[in-house]
């Protein structure tokens, strides 16, 4: 800004200077022409003694001219003939008059006075006069103070005009783009018009490129940290917000919504016969069905595997959430082809209702997860709203889960021994090992209560190994005492069968014991499925000198082929036969199994004997042994010992 | 860097622009006398113009003498009369260039002859009193033994003196020059003594200005001397060209009348030894002389 002003003041001095010049110049002509005129008046007109017929034309050329004001003619004896201004002569005193000669070296603006010779002659012998010219000192000074109060008011003008002229220029330019720039920087909302400084122009492009990339990866990362990268759908994380946000609504409208829990039907099987990359091509058809399913203001998300949840928000009734699941069965019901492949995908749907249901998200979710596994329960392809009953069925499982995982560790499990027992000898002759779970705080929970739940969630594999362990090591602490001859039967659930260490569990178990006096019993069911593979185990088990008996026969389709392909050596008579065995019927049905048994040659065991009468007619069928309340409930191992050893059944 | 470049050059521009200046014109004060038929000649060729040399032109010396010594002219034509005048005013005064010698330029006509003149009581003189006309008369006087104080005074410039005519009754003497003198000559006065044929006087015509300005416009000067020399080779060489360009100059006189004029001067523009010699008391120091 200093160097600004300084230019500025520079520029205008010397604009200054130049006027200054000018008018000197100017002056100079004037006052030379104007002296040039006297010199030549006087030359031409001045004699000895006519000074007084000049008088009025010196007069009149002093007044008519305002750079002069006095003229003064002195002859030759210094004494002073003519002067213009007749009463001011003293004023002149102490003024340095110059020769006309010098008015081209003298400072034009202060020099007052100049002078001259007047030649007079006489005959031709010359004398001189002196003409001495004033000249308007007030008329010189005003010149020079009218150009410096003009250039001074110009140069500050001018300034002022050029520091506004220089402020809309920098603010147009630099200030108003920078700001604009600062403004875009911050908030990135509007790009600035294009900008006519190149190098700010540069930053403005710059930046809109930046930010457009920057806005595309928060797109991309918002869509990646909200968004399901496979389906496209909203992920568990954002699916949470969403409901909190309906929640919060819900709070103050009381608005309802419904969370639907879907889980697809045997989806892992398609994983594991097709692979993982054809799972996911499952899941985005099912991601495309679901998104064509709803209404545009509902929410589907995926929340992982083959795990959706959708949000119905503002439901008022049932009805449009069955009009919803209604239309996503129907979707799914059309097969679908990938890769040649057609499948028929089908799907269990929980529903949860807020805030019935549920408070809040946990709860929302977790009780259409209940819902959904409900649905499976009911035979999958089907939907199942969330009831309070169903939610304590829920409960009470999962208590009994957290009851079974904390009893294998801290040795609430307990094998208890019920007695089999030869009708013809009437003696103990071996037993069933039953597992019993007594909570130190619920008492004795029945096996009905948690063995379902054990293979749902695969814990009976580890309670089975338990078992196992615990039959083996019973069969030990029997051998070489009274009841070394005992057979101990012990359950394998269809579960345990699909564990691939099932027989290195068994043969390490047996090392130290007679494989004979073990004998596993197998239900029908656990021959339902997988067949072949179960029966390539089956006979492992047989190579290690281990007995088979058959389950429960008779209450499954009892398919003879099963004891045809396995070599079963014992064939336990179901309960449900023995309960009604006063009928002929059950005594029929009872007969002929002993009877085909027996053909077979393996041996028979009624379940279930309650009383004498009961006992009678498995004697009179040839039945070998029994097994039931008649003789002794499952029995803890002391008692069972006491028992056997006592041999108090009748 | 290119933008760097570029706004060094626009500055550079901007303040080459200010600072030119158009070079200073030079002026040259001066009369109608044949003796100055260069300087004419000169600017109707342009050469002057080409210079930015300018000429003032006054009817006497002693008025372009005047126009000098107020400064409005940096150069002035002179015979030693007006040169030792501006020399009392001003001493820086030098002569730079010799342009001639009048050899029956500066004449002394009268109604009257030499005889009547000698016999008569009283003489009326008309002359540009403060000139060199003055000393042609005085040595007229003096050679021709008239009394001056028969003689009255009229001071009278050239362009006055050209429009006097014989009178019968009055004796009149003119000290004058050429080509005034023709002018008269043909309303009958006639010629009765010039610097031709008297040695006694030498007039000297010359180019003059101060030291200061010799010092300033030094090649300028040269400049002017070159253009000098080369009019007066023009002039000579082609007289009838020269004639039609400064016939305006020089009162509108024939061609003949032209070419006697330049009869009556001798080009000093290369002066010979003896003539420096001779005119070197007389302050024309061949030092001031420009070559």
């Amino acid at each position: 800004m200093l160097s600004t002003f300084g230019g500025g003041g520079f520029i205008f001095y010397k604009f200054f200077n130049d006027s200054k010049n000018i008018t000197e110049n100017l002056l100079k002509e004037n006052i030379q022409a104007n002296l040039l005129n006297i010199k030549y008046f006087l030359d031409k007109n001045l004699k000895q003694d006519n000074v007084n017929q000049l008088k009025a034309y010196l007069d009149n050329i002093v007044h008519s001219n305002t750079v002069l004001s006095d003229i003064h003619i002195i002859d030759n004896t210094n004494k002073l003939l003519y002067a213009t201004d007749r009463d001011t002569m003293p004023q002149h005193k102490n003024i340095t008059c110059r020769p006309i000669s010098e008015i081209v070296t003298s400072n034009i603006f202060e020099q007052e006075c100049y002078t001259f010779s007047i030649k007079l002659f006489n005959g031709l012998k010359p004398y001189y006069y002196t003409a001495t010219v004033y000249l308007d000192k007030k008329y010189l000074d005003s010149l020079l103070k009218d150009k410096i109060i003009k250039y001074a008011g110009l140069f500050v003008g001018y300034f002022v005009v050029f520091l506004i002229l220089l402020w809309f220029i920098v603010k147009k330019f630099l200030i108003t783009p920078l700001e604009e720039l600062r403004q875009f920087a911050y908030y990135s909302n509007r790009v600035p018009m294009q900008f006519l400084i190149q190098e700010i122009e540069s930053i403005r492009y710059s930046l809109d490129l930046t930010f457009k990339r920057l806005k595309k990866e928060q797109e991309e990362l918002f869509n990646l940290s909200t968004k399901d990268p496979l389906s496209g759908l909203y992920n568990r994380l954002s699916l949470i917000e969403k409901i909190n946000w309906l929640i919060s609504k819900g709070e103050r409208s009381h608005a309802k919504f419904a969370l639907l829990f879907l889980d697809l039907d045997n989806f892992k099987n398609i994983n594991d016969s097709r692979g993982h990359e054809f799972g996911d091509k499952v899941l985005q058809h099912i991601a495309k069905v679901l998104l064509r399913s709803v209404r545009n203001n509902d929410i589907v998300s995926r929340i992982g595997g083959d795990e959706f949840v959708i949000i119905l928000p503002d439901i008022i009734d049932n009805e449009a959430i069955l009009e919803v699941i209604q239309r996503i069965q129907n979707s799914l019901s059309t097969p679908v082809v990938f890769d040649n492949y057609k499948y028929l995908i089908t799907c269990s749907i929980g529903v949860a209702i807020y805030p019935k249901d549920g408070k809040d998200v946990t709860e929302l979710l977790k009780n259409a997860d209940i819902a959904m596994y409900k649905s499976k329960e009911l035979g999958k392809n089907n939907f199942h709203f969330f009831t309070e009953s169903l939610n304590n069925e829920i409960q009470e499982k999962i208590n009994i889960q957290r009851l079974m995982i904390n009893a294998l560790e801290e040795g609430h499990f307990k094998l208890f021994y019920q007695p089999k027992v030869d009708i013809a000898s009437n003696k103990i002759v071996g037993c069933e090992a039953l597992i019993r779970l007594i909570d130190p705080l619920h008492g004795l929970i029945p096996p009905d209560k948690f063995i379902y739940i054990a293979e749902e969630n695969n814990f009976i594999i580890p309670l089975g190994n338990w078992i196992i362990k615990e039959a083996t090591q019973q069969l030990k602490l029997w051998e070489n005492t009274s009841m070394q001859n005992i057979k101990l039967a012990i359950n394998i659930s269809g579960v345990q069968f699909k564990n691939k260490n099932l027989f290195k569990t068994i043969e390490n178990s047996i090392k130290n014991i007679d494989p004979s006096k073990l004998e596993i019993e197998l239900t029908e069911s656990v021959l339902m499925s997988d067949f072949d593979e179960k029966l390539k185990i089956i006979h492992q088990l047989k190579t290690l000198g281990i007995s088979l008996s058959l389950d429960d026969f008779g209450t499954g389709y009892s398919s003879l082929s099963y004891l045809k392909q396995i070599p079963f050596d014992t064939l336990k008579i179901d309960k449900s036969f023995i309960d009604d065995l006063e009928s002929k019927k059950e005594q029929a049905f009872v007969n002929m199994i002993v009877t085909i048994a027996d053909e077979l040659g393996l041996e028979v065991v009624a379940e279930g004997v309650e009383n004498r009468e009961q006992l009678e007619y498995l004697k009179q069928m040839k039945c070998e042994q029994y097994q039931g309340y008649y003789c002794s409930k499952p029995l803890p191992i002391e008692e069972f010992e006491k028992l056997f050893k006592e041999h108090p059944c009748p | 860097m290119k933008k760097i470049l570029l706004l060094t050059f626009i500055f550079f521009l901007f303040f080459s622009s200010c600072s030119q200046q158009k070079r200073r014109e030079l002026r040259i004060s001066t009369n109608s006398w044949i003796g100055y038929a260069p300087l004419f000649y000169a600017k109707e060729k342009g050469y002057l113009e080409a210079a930015d040399i300018k000429l003032i032109t006054n009817v006497s010396l002693a008025e372009a003498a005047d126009i000098y010594s107020v400064g409005k002219a940096d150069m002035v034509t002179t015979t030693q009369h007006e040169y030792y005048m501006l020399k009392n005013s001003n001493p820086n005064i030098i002569p730079i260039i010799l342009l001639d010698r009048s050899k029956g330029g500066d004449v002394v006509l009268s109604n009257r002859s030499i005889k009547e003149l000698q016999n008569a009581k009283q003489i009326h003189a008309y002359l540009e009193i403060d000139s060199i006309n003055a000393e042609v008369l005085e040595d007229f006087l003096k050679h021709y033994n008239i009394d001056p104080q028969k003689l009255k005074y009229i001071n009278k410039d050239q362009a006055q003196i050209q429009d006097l005519k014989p009178q019968k009754d009055k004796n009149i003497l003119i000290a004058t020059y050429i080509p005034y003198n023709i002018f008269l000559e043909k309303k009958g006065f006639h010629e009765l003594s010039s610097t031709k044929n008297t040695d006694a006087i030498i007039v000297i015509d010359s180019l003059c200005t101060s030291q200061k300005k010799v010092n300033k416009y030094k090649k300028r000067l040269h400049e002017l001397k070159k253009i000098i020399d080369r009019s007066i080779r023009e002039i000579n060489s082609n007289k009838q060209q020269s004639y039609e360009l400064t016939k305006n100059y020089l009162g509108n006189i024939s061609y003949g009348e032209f070419v006697d004029s330049l009869q009556l001067i001798e080009w000093i523009n290369h002066p010979s030894k003896t003539l420096l010699k001779r005119i070197k008391p007389m302050g024309y120091d061949e030092k001031f002389l420009i070559k």
